[in-house]
């Protein structure tokens, strides 16, 4: 999903460089507000896996490959904000150092696997966990089985981003991308359907993992915008709570 | 700001990212026979691709290191320089970022 450079003309990569520039700029505050030493060493762990994970090629039947991505667990443990700095960092590496992903198609990029991907991800997390919320499923299993979902249709709709990137390409920009969006769409959706699966199961397998050992990892601070922190706010509960116990002392026990 | 140290990366994580790293050749031995990702061609056509930048280990690996072999110690050591440059990249950024104040919830 890594978009090179010549592939996309320049009124598109131009406009979502000047997308990112204004998503940058509410996640960075966000950071400014929110980020304290205790979620700097998982910012950069998540931003590490990300980078990581991207570079396990899976092969797809049709021939072609694909790889999971990781956004949608870095949005559920440091909110989607902290997730889109995370495969900013991720995503600006692999560029740089490695020539995978286009530096004119890094806001692209950034777009396709660091916001859509995140947001939606995180969206359809809360939505299953709402879902889940009367079931008599164990706490870890509802995450697992709502992070399942999220990477899923994360994945899924970051592929369907890029795809579109591509296929408006023959239409508004020739010379660029040859593939229309009859095209681009079927190859991309094809191909992350499946991959979708293994992004589904790594998210839940990791979210089950946090939430039956580590539970206070997936309480972290999150960088979530505002309106978000209502979907959110049982795992958000903590940057309200350290206000209050910034008085008081430290106390261990987490509630639920 | 945030001072956060590296040393505040917890040695655990650090092996988890180590033993990825050191499986990685999985991702381009089980499509060595494969395609490019839908999407991710190295060069089509009479296009040009725009080139800016010469990245220091085009497509994660060494140059002129092309046997299965050597393409997998080139992706491990890929996997390692770039887990070590994103790690560092995100300390320093967020020492550019952030509360201060925090230092009682930190552990």
């Amino acid at each position: 999903m890594h978009i090179p450079d010549g592939y996309l003309g320049p009124a598109t990569w131009i406009t979502l460089f000047l997308v990112m520039l204004v998503i940058w700029f509410f996640a960075f505050r966000n950071a400014n507000k929110n980020l304290g030493p205790r979620n700097v060493p998982m910012l950069s762990f998540m931003a590490a896996l990300s980078f990581i994970l991207m570079m396990f090629n899976l092969p797809i039947p049709d021939g072609t490959t694909a790889h999971m991505v990781g956004a949608v667990l870095a949005a559920i443990v440091l909110g989607p904000y902290g997730a889109t700095i995370a495969l900013s960092i991720a995503l600006l590496i692999q560029a740089l150092l490695f020539g995978d992903g286009g530096i004119t198609a890094f806001g692209a990029n950034v777009f396709n696997m660091g916001v859509v991907m995140p947001f939606t991800g995180i969206l359809a997390y809360a939505g299953v966990r709402k879902i889940l919320v009367r079931t008599k499923m164990s706490e870890p299993g509802k995450r697992a089985a709502a992070a399942f979902v999220g990477g899923y249709v994360g994945l899924n709709l970051a592929a369907f981003c890029a795809a579109i990137e591509f296929g408006i390409q023959p239409a508004i920009a020739p010379g660029y991308a040859p593939y229309g969006l009859s095209v681009a769409i079927p190859a991309m959706v094809s191909v992350h359907l499946l991959v979708g699966i293994v992004e589904g199961l790594a998210t839940a397998a990791v979210v089950y993992y946090l939430a039956d050992h580590r539970p206070d990892l997936l309480k972290l601070r999150k960088l979530a915008p505002r309106w978000m922190e209502g979907m959110l706010k049982e795992d958000i509960g903590e940057a309200s709570e350290i206000a209050k116990k910034q008085k008081a002392p430290v106390e261990v026990k987490g509630g639920n | 700001m945030v001072n956060a140290k590296l040393s505040s990366f917890p040695k655990k994580w650090l092996a988890a990212l180590l033993v990825l790293a050191v499986v990685s050749p999985i991702g381009i031995l089980i499509v060595w026979d494969y395609g490019d990702a839908w999407g991710e061609w190295g060069e089509v056509g009479e296009w040009v691709p725009q080139q800016f930048w010469n990245a220091p280990l085009p497509d994660y690996n060494l140059e002129g290191w092309e046997s299965q072999l050597m393409a997998s110690l080139g992706y491990i050591i890929s996997a390692l320089v770039g887990v070590v440059a994103v790690i560092l990249v995100t300390y320093l950024l967020s020492r550019m970022l952030g509360r201060k104040n925090d230092d009682e919830t930190s552990g």
